[in-house]
């Protein structure tokens, strides 16, 4: 799994490349943790480089999420394949996140 | 008319999370082998995650995720009808099904999706208790509608 993070004016963009299981998820969730509790969190999740996802990776975007509401922020996915995104159909995640083709639509969405 | 033999392929693994790659690995290289099949890029995905999933269950419920015990894992591709076995066994503590509550999908969760998603993903899902051992048996079929 390769992770990269950068700040778009106020927004914090993290991209995970490859698998994002149990065994990668620690230092995302470590990130997350510290931009999801700043009051008015802006966060996108770019999920166009990753190639699985399993319940461990759900568990610490539903807590991102949550945090980021907590403090009347939000949290966007963007770019998930069709395999990925099918995971978060199944689990009716797809419901609970925004979820954005990729990251420039998430972006504006985020602006606008 | 010969009748093709299935492919084995086993894998006997320490039970950490960071080897489980192999297992995916393993069940792409597997499916390779199998022509035509109905939702060519979904299948092996699903496939490698509910056996993912039953591994991690394995490693951090049957052993704790202490590090030690093994995984010992039967992957076969059957082709008379087309289908893919999984077999797993650990030595780890027994699972209990009474302490299982499935997903409310209607509400937002944490946790809970694992055993969900196994049972979402594949057509055949058996946990068997043995003596001093788990097995848990986990089949696909390939040429299915709406895998």
């Amino acid at each position: 799994m390769e992770m990269k993070t950068r700040l778009t004016g106020a927004i914090q963009v993290v991209e995970i490349a490859g698998r994002f299981d149990t065994s990668t998820v620690p230092p995302v969730a470590a990130w997350l943790e510290q931009v999801t509790v700043v009051p008015g969190a802006q966060v996108i999740v770019n999920l166009s480089g990753t190639t699985f996802v399993d319940s461990a990776a759900l568990a610490t975007l539903v807590q991102a999420l949550k945090r980021c509401q907590n403090v009347k922020g939000d949290m966007y996915l963007c770019g998930m394949r069709r395999p990925v995104y099918m995971i978060f159909e199944l689990t009716r995640l797809d419901k609970v996140f925004n979820i954005f083709v990729d990251e420039d639509h998430a972006l504006k969405a985020f602006t606008n | 008319m010969n009748a093709r033999h299935p492919e084995v392929v086993w894998l006997d693994l320490p039970a950490r999370y960071t080897y489980l790659h192999l297992l995916s690995d393993c069940i792409a290289d597997l499916l390779q082998l199998v022509e035509g099949t109905t939702e060519a890029e979904l299948v092996p995905a699903n496939i490698q995650l509910a056996a993912h999933e039953a591994c991690t269950n394995i490693v951090g419920h049957a052993y704790g995720n202490t590090g030690d015990g093994r995984i010992n894992i039967k992957i076969a591709l059957e082709f008379d009808p087309t289908r893919m076995t999984i077999e797993l066994q650990d030595e780890g503590r027994p699972f209990d099904s009474a302490k299982y509550t499935a997903p409310n999908l209607d509400e937002v969760q944490i946790h809970g999706y694992g055993l969900f998603l196994i049972h979402s993903l594949m057509d055949e899902v058996t946990y068997t208790p043995l003596p001093g051992r788990n097995r848990w048996y986990l089949v696909k079929n390939l040429f299915a509608e709406g895998i």
